[in-house]
């Protein structure tokens, strides 16, 4: 059997530390997540508005998001604001401003193709069966959009999970940085320590991220 | 006419969209256990017609009342809460099916009777259990409507709409969107509606089906009531060139 340097990994503290790093990872992305959805769901309602100045402007902010690549707006927030403003972020804090961002744009979207895609009828038998717009919403409209949301929401949860290998590059110690720094201080006893620790990353996100997908999958199906 | 017994009151209404005109000062009425069958060629206005009688359309001359109660006006100063009280008292059962996909059979027939209505739980779900058992549907009370074919759906409808309680039941093509085979399930649930004496607005493209079921036929053409009378006189021998014309399309002549 080829030397996986898998024994690096039960040295010292190395497993509680990729652990500790897989938390912040987490702990950044669902900080991020409770702040995204209540914000995209208000922006999202917010879109389908008839408003055309309220709509041009969430739509910049939509766009502009989704055009600048994560780790751009990581370093524009980290290093550009703090200069700028003479602020002092922490990088967690940068990065949970980035993630809000990013996730509340992506939420406010699905949000509203949710709520636009509930077709005029709906309304309209309930209006014909004499439910004011308070029960049409409470009974007809958001029960719908939620089981539209939901699934579609988990997956942009996992998205966020991923994307946050990123903020290694902004100074946070997160899992693959700690990864990193135990490859680093094993080299020479342990050459092979990489494949072993990145493989048990890997599997670190994978657990991560795979019931969530798992719940969305069985979500959908359900309400399909 | 006794007026005592009028229920609903078109009254002069002119509906436009934009400047475009399509109905143009149309007045009449529908007394209690009357069913009336409006027919005419497509686009004339039977769906904006039936739409703007429970105000889900905005109307720009007139009036309509049911039971004496103004529903929609020209200048739209009804109350929201009057609107929802006086859309109870009118059934309506749309052309494509409009049943809530999130909620089972029965669910879809009880959620207004229990929260706008706010009547008992058990009651409602029993009536409404006896009327699915009625039209054919009892087994399918827990099913969802993507499991019902359309035919299904078009006789929920018509059961969700009953178990309101209405005092008149509008039915806009309820037929046109089904296959053949299924069109004559939900005409029977109609027939044995009028049988019971109900009050009905119903537009139809079944001709052989209007002229068993109304009371009154209405033939609309460019915005007005160009004819109305008994289905006796008026399918075999209308008295318009219009009404002439457009049941002619109905008819084959041989080629062979
Ligand atoms: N929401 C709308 N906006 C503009 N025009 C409409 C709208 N709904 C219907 N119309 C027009 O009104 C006319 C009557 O439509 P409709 O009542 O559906 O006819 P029918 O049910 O008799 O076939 C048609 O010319 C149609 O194009
Ligand atoms: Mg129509």
């Amino acid at each position: 059997m080829p030397d996986l340097g898998l024994e690096v990994l039960f040295k010292g503290k190395n497993a509680v530390r990729l652990l500790g790093g897989l938390w912040i990872a987490l702990r950044i992305s669902l900080i991020s997540v409770l702040i995204s959805i209540p914000l995209g769901i208000l922006l999202g309602a917010l879109m389908t508005w008839k408003n055309p100045v309220m709509r041009a402007i969430l739509r910049v902010y939509l766009e502009f998001i989704r055009i600048m690549p994560q780790l751009v707006l990581l370093f524009l927030v980290y290093f550009g604001t703090t200069r700028a403003f003479g602020w002092d972020l922490s990088g967690e804090v940068a990065s949970v401003i980035v993630f809000s961002l990013w996730g509340t744009a992506e939420m406010s979207d699905l949000v509203r193709g949710a709520l636009q895609s509930i077709p005029v009828h709906q309304y309209e038998s309930a209006a014909a069966l004499g439910m004011n717009r308070v029960q049409t919403y409470l009974y007809i409209i958001i029960p719908q959009t939620i089981r539209r949301l939901i699934p579609l929401s988990i997956n942009l949860i996992t998205r966020m999970i991923k994307t946050t290998s990123l903020i290694l590059m902004i100074g946070v110690v997160e899992v693959l940085k700690v990864a990193q720094q135990i490859i680093e201080a094993n080299r020479m006893a342990s050459p092979n320590a990489a494949f072993g620790i990145y493989l048990t990353v890997f599997i670190l996100y994978f657990l991560a991220c795979w019931p969530i997908s798992l719940l969305a999958k069985y979500l959908e199906k359900r309400w399909k | 006419m006794d007026t005592s017994q009028i229920l609903l009151e078109i009254d002069h209404l002119t509906k436009k969209f934009g400047d475009q005109t399509i109905l143009q000062d149309v007045s009449f009425q529908v007394r209690k256990g009357e069913v009336i069958v409006i027919i005419g060629p497509s686009g004339c206005g039977k769906s904006t017609m039936l739409r703007c009688i429970n105000a889900l359309e905005e109307i720009q001359g007139g009036e309509i009342r049911v039971d004496g109660e103004t529903v929609n006006a020209a200048g739209g100063n009804v109350r929201s809460a009057d609107l929802a009280r006086l859309r109870q008292k009118i059934g309506m059962v749309f052309q494509s099916y409009d049943l809530f996909p999130h909620l089972t059979v029965l669910d879809n027939i009880t959620i207004a009777p229990l929260k706008v209505q706010k009547r008992n739980k058990a009651e409602i779900e029993q009536e409404a259990m006896q009327w699915l058992e009625r039209v054919g549907l009892a087994d399918k009370a827990k099913s969802f409507p993507r499991e019902l074919s359309g035919g299904q759906k078009q006789r929920v409808a018509i059961v969700r709409a009953l178990c309101m309680h209405p005092e008149v039941l509008l039915f806009d093509e309820v037929t046109a969107a089904l296959d053949p085979e299924m069109v004559r399930e939900v005409l029977d649930v109609m027939l044995d509606l009028a049988k019971q004496e109900r009050t009905m607005l119903i537009v139809t493209h079944e001709m052989a089906f209007a002229r068993a079921v109304a009371d009154r036929v209405l033939f609309i053409d460019s915005g007005n009531i160009v004819e109305e009378g008994k289905p006796a006189d008026f399918f075999t021998h209308p008295a318009t060139e219009r009404a002439q014309k457009f049941l002619h399309t109905f008819e084959f002549e041989a080629v062979k």
